[in-house]
């Protein structure tokens, strides 16, 4: 029953470390008990903890992606090469694997950019949000402008990939500010960029300044215009829209981000990070038990850096119905542009709201896929919404 | 049976919060009727919402015994009853079993509005008053300014009035043996047939309904048959009794004498409040004077936000009925809200406290839409129609004229606050009378206002705009012919039923302007834009627009975002259910009862 099965192609790594933290960030990175872990010690950490995945009842496979976020992963410093190579060693990786870490330029300096192409890195995710300086200082960025440009030229001359991080919603940010940043990332020359408006978290420093009228936001609309210009100025550059938040030049697609959104099975590895597995392999891992009320398995390691950081960490689990299983896919497959085939959409039970979003116009029906309308992906949540919860008007 | 002569009915009344459940207390308490380890606040109140509020609903009696100065022990009936405006038949039918009351006032708030509502009532009823000052242990007690206000506003010699301390317990007998030696026994002839007042009544589930009565003439024994006159029914009596403050069975009650009654009758609605109880044969010819059908005063739609709740709400009402006979309503239903009750009260308050009651006690969740009156459409053809609900109103063309029902409404308030409450009764249709100084403390000021005016959060502004300090009263006087029309609010073109409402023709404009940028920002942006207009017929008055929403929250969703995004899928569409979809277009909750907050 099991021989057909492997470990999962796909593996996050979480790098639960911060050098500072940003006024924006409602994610756990505070470190409980860093001082007691140095970095070196959270990298064996989570080496160890990723190989223990090769330990259980199931061969593994050669990742066709591993991607480490974070959190700043550069902050583990000459960690971070070491981190890849042990896990491309031991996992092994496909040929042409795509190997992701995030960076925040005020950590990435010279020496180790250079080291990243030899541990196996072929790509760098540049936390840049902004290319003006005011508005850096107001998300508590502990980067400039000067320093994002001169690592993004780095890592391009390294040969490497790269995908840029903008920010907009921005407090003071205007629609001309927005196209500099834009403008920016483009002649910088990196083939993919993920945009996405700033979203206010409890309980974070800026929303208490915003609550508190120390700090304006801009409007919703002017948001949304914000949005509407980028996917205009990114799609004359030559970058599509793949994904809602996702632009690339053909070819430079995130193929880790992709699986997320496909249904693929990926492991999680480190503190708060999250894995998804069928329910199958849950059970060839030792993680859950087979029942016939579930087919798929997500799973969250604990935020806890000392817990999260266990060789064999508590998991705590998620179980999916195999209905659950269907609505997921197709909800998650509407945020790419290639939208689902009519069967996903079909079996997921979504067919009727799918009909009733095209007459709202909303969401396309070609060539036997459902897609978003392109002028229209300000409203995915609305067909999100309407797929997940299988809701008619 | 008691001696008449040793026995004395009376009733405590006084303004909203003046202490006069817990001076009712005490008087329990000293009577040694409830033991001091049984005592809870405010043992009259059982209602949980009487006793959140500081108010009483439901009359009752309760009867105690009291060793006076005089050496005799005395029965004494203790009558409470409903203190607020929207209650007055109620109450005047308690008065009715009383030889007097004790008039209650706050020794720091002077007489209000309703001290004077009652004091009057009182004294139509001929009944002996005994001022009483309350609550004199407070630190801005003023007993001396109360006493002249007593004497200036309400013309009752205060110089002998009781001062006393629900709080404390002082002045309590005081107010007992003023009782035994001001108030008149009850008189009423033994020998006379049977005539015996019902003064409320309530259901109980294994007993049915229950009368609270007082005996006029005669006397009222187990077995015996009797007729309710009012509502022509002949029944047996199965259990007389008296309550000290729980039921307590007794062979019979004579003159004088107050208690309950049990039939067995199933049916509140034939045992009418202040209806006479005679016998059933060689009964009494005429009935006791004052007997009234109740009529509601304000109705409002009551809907289920979920459709599937319909019948639980049948259920409730039913079964509140049971015990709030004045309750009355009539299935309905709107395009907009789809199936649920017209729901008739008799003032606000009612209305308020059905609506918790139903919520907490039945656990619905509903939506009321803005409280109406009773119109009376003269059609052309001469034919008059009562209608309850805008919705029913007739086409203006066939339409000869409209009339509504207008209140004497009398304020009093400070000399200070007399401006604003001139501005505010401009606002709303109220004709001046007069107004007259009681003391130079306070004004009273008398108008005339449509009721519907009245129940436009009128109380609240009038509230706000003397900081607190005015104080209300009124009575229903009669219909009169108005200017009114019929405005319709129309959402992306289409009209919402539950949303129109009858206005006066010179403010239909003003308010239909208001509405429409109110529901503007009530009403969130939705994927298309929604055109609101307001119309009177097929012409539009005003117009406002909630543009379509341009983005909804758009986030990265990468592997650990995945779970959180669908709860927050989840989340959103649980906002949406408390709200209901009329065609295309989401409406809050909050919108149906925006015409109420309008002030133009």
């Amino acid at each position: 029953m099991s021989e057909n099965l492997t470990l999962p192609r796909h593996l996050y790594v979480h790098v639960p470390l911060c050098r500072s933290k940003c006024a924006y960030c409602g994610f756990y990175s505070g470190a409980t008990c860093s001082s007691s872990i140095p970095e070196h010690g959270v990298t064996l950490g989570l080496i160890r903890q990723a190989e223990g995945w090769l330990r259980r009842d199931l061969p593994a496979a050669a990742l066709d992606t591993l991607y480490i976020g974070g959190g700043t992963p550069t902050v583990l410093g000459g960690g971070l090469p070491l981190l890849v190579a042990s896990i491309a060693r031991s996992f092994g990786l496909t040929e042409g694997a795509e190997v992701t870490v995030e960076a925040n330029p005020d950590s990435l300096d010279a020496r180790l950019v250079r080291m990243l192409p030899s541990a196996g890195v072929t790509r760098v995710s540049l936390g840049v949000q902004s290319f003006e300086e005011e508005e850096l200082r107001a998300l508590k960025r502990p980067h400039d402008t000067g320093q994002a440009k001169r690592c993004a030229d780095e890592v391009l001359s390294a040969g490497l990939e790269i995908s840029v991080d903008l920010m907009c919603g921005i407090p003071g940010q205007t629609l001309e500010s927005w196209e500099r940043s834009l403008g920016c990332a483009i002649e910088l020359g990196c083939g993919h960029l993920s945009v996405y408006p700033l979203s206010l978290e409890e309980g974070t420093p800026l929303a208490d300044q915003v609550e508190a009228g120390h700090v304006v936001l801009p409007t919703d609309d002017e948001v949304a215009t914000m949005l509407e210009h980028a996917a205009v100025a990114l799609a004359s550059a030559g970058l599509a829209r793949y994904e809602v938040a996702s632009f690339a030049r053909s070819g430079c697609e995130s193929r880790h981000n992709t699986a997320y959104w496909t249904g693929a099975e990926y492991l999680g590895v480190g503190p708060s990070a999250h894995g998804m597995l069928s329910v199958r392999t849950a059970e060839a891992l030792g993680v859950a038990k087979a029942t016939n009320r579930t087919a798929r398995v997500r799973y969250s390691v604990p935020a806890d850096v000392c817990e999260g950081l266990e060789s064999d960490p508590p998991l705590e689990l998620e179980h999916l119905s195999a209905d659950e299983v269907l609505r997921e896919d197709a909800m998650l497959g509407m945020r790419m542009a290639a939208g689902i085939t009519d069967e996903l959409a079909a079996m997921a039970g979504a067919t009727g709201a799918l009909s009733e979003l095209e007459d709202d116009g909303l969401v396309m029906h070609i060539e036997g896929r459902w897609r978003m309308n392109p002028s229209r992906w300000l409203l995915g949540n609305e067909v999100f919404g309407r797929i997940w919860l299988r809701d008619r008007v | 049976m008691t001696d008449p002569s040793r026995i004395r009915n009376f009733s405590i009344i006084a303004h909203i919060d003046h202490g006069k459940s817990t001076l009712a207390d005490r008087v329990l308490q000293l009577t040694h009727t409830i033991a001091d380890r049984d005592m809870q606040d405010q043992v009259l109140d059982s209602m949980d919402i009487e006793r959140e509020r500081g108010i009483t609903i439901k009359a009752q009696a309760v009867r105690v015994m009291y060793d006076a100065d005089d050496g005799h022990t005395y029965q004494l009936n203790l009558i409470d009853t409903p203190g607020h405006v929207d209650f007055t038949y109620e109450v005047s039918r308690s008065l009715a079993a009383c030889e007097g009351v004790i008039l209650v006032v706050d020794a720091a708030q002077g007489v209000e509005a309703q001290t004077v509502a009652n004091a009057l009532m009182a004294m139509n009823a001929n009944l002996e008053i005994i001022p009483l000052i309350n609550k004199i242990d407070l630190p801005a007690a003023d007993p001396e300014r109360v006493r002249h206000e007593i004497e200036e506003g309400l013309a009752i010699p205060a110089e002998g009035a009781v001062l006393a301390s629900g709080k404390t317990g002082e002045g309590v007998r005081d107010a007992l043996e003023a009782v035994v030696r001001l108030i008149p026994p009850p008189a009423g002839s033994a020998d006379a047939p049977l005539k015996a007042l019902i003064f409320d009544s309530y259901f109980d589930t294994y007993r049915g309904v229950v009368a609270l009565i007082r005996v006029v003439d005669g006397s009222v024994t187990r077995g015996m048959k009797v007729r309710m006159m009012a509502s022509s029914t002949v029944t047996d009596v199965e259990e007389v009794g008296v309550r000290r403050p729980a039921n307590m069975p007794v062979d019979s009650l004579g003159v004088g004498e107050v208690g309950y009654l049990i039939t067995g009758l199933k049916d509140p609605s034939l045992v009418k409040v202040g209806d006479t109880v005679t016998l059933a044969k060689h009964g009494a010819t005429h009935p006791l004077p004052g007997y009234r059908e109740v009529k509601p005063m304000v109705y409002t739609g009551l809907y289920p936000i979920d459709g599937d709740q319909y019948p639980d709400l049948r259920d409730a009402l039913e079964r509140l009925t049971l015990n709030d006979p004045a309750l009355v309503w009539d299935p309905e239903s709107s395009h907009a809200l789809g199936f649920g009750f017209r729901v008739g009260f008799l003032g606000l308050l009612h209305m308020e406290v059905v609506k918790e009651r139903l919520e907490r006690e039945f656990g619905l969740d509903l939506l009321a839409t803005a409280p109406s009156v009773e119109y009376h459409a003269h059609r052309t053809s001469g034919e008059m129609l009562t209608v309850h609900s805008p919705q029913d109103m007739p086409d203006p063309g066939h339409l000869e004229r409209v009339e509504e029902p207008f209140l004497k409404v009398t304020v009093l308030v400070p000399p200070d606050y007399v401006g604003p409450v001139m501005e505010l009764a401009d606002q709303r249709r109220a004709t001046f009378k007069d107004m007259q100084y009681l003391s130079a403390t306070t004004v009273e000021m008398h108008y005339e206002m449509p009721l519907a005016e009245l129940i436009m959060d009128f109380f609240d502004q009038l509230k706000s705009r003397t900081k607190g300090y005015a104080s209300l009263d009124y009575e229903y006087i009669g219909y009169r012919e108005s200017s009114l029309v019929k405005l319709d609010i129309l959402l992306a073109g289409k009209p919402v039923d539950a949303l129109s409402f009858i206005v006066h023709k010179d403010k239909a404009y003003p308010r239909g302007k208001v509405l429409t940028e109110k529901l503007r920002e009530i009403i969130p942006r939705q994927m298309f834009e929604v055109p609101i207009q307001a119309a009177i017929g097929s012409k539009i008055i005003s117009r406002e627009t909630v543009r379509a929403k341009r983005k909804d929250v758009l986030a990265k969703c990468y592997g650990g975002d995945i779970t959180r995004k669908r709860k927050l899928l989840e989340k959103q569409k649980e906002g949406k259910k408390r709200m209901k979809s009329v065609g295309s277009v989401e409406i809050p909750q909050e919108a149906f009862m925006a015409i109420l907050k309008v002030d133009e």
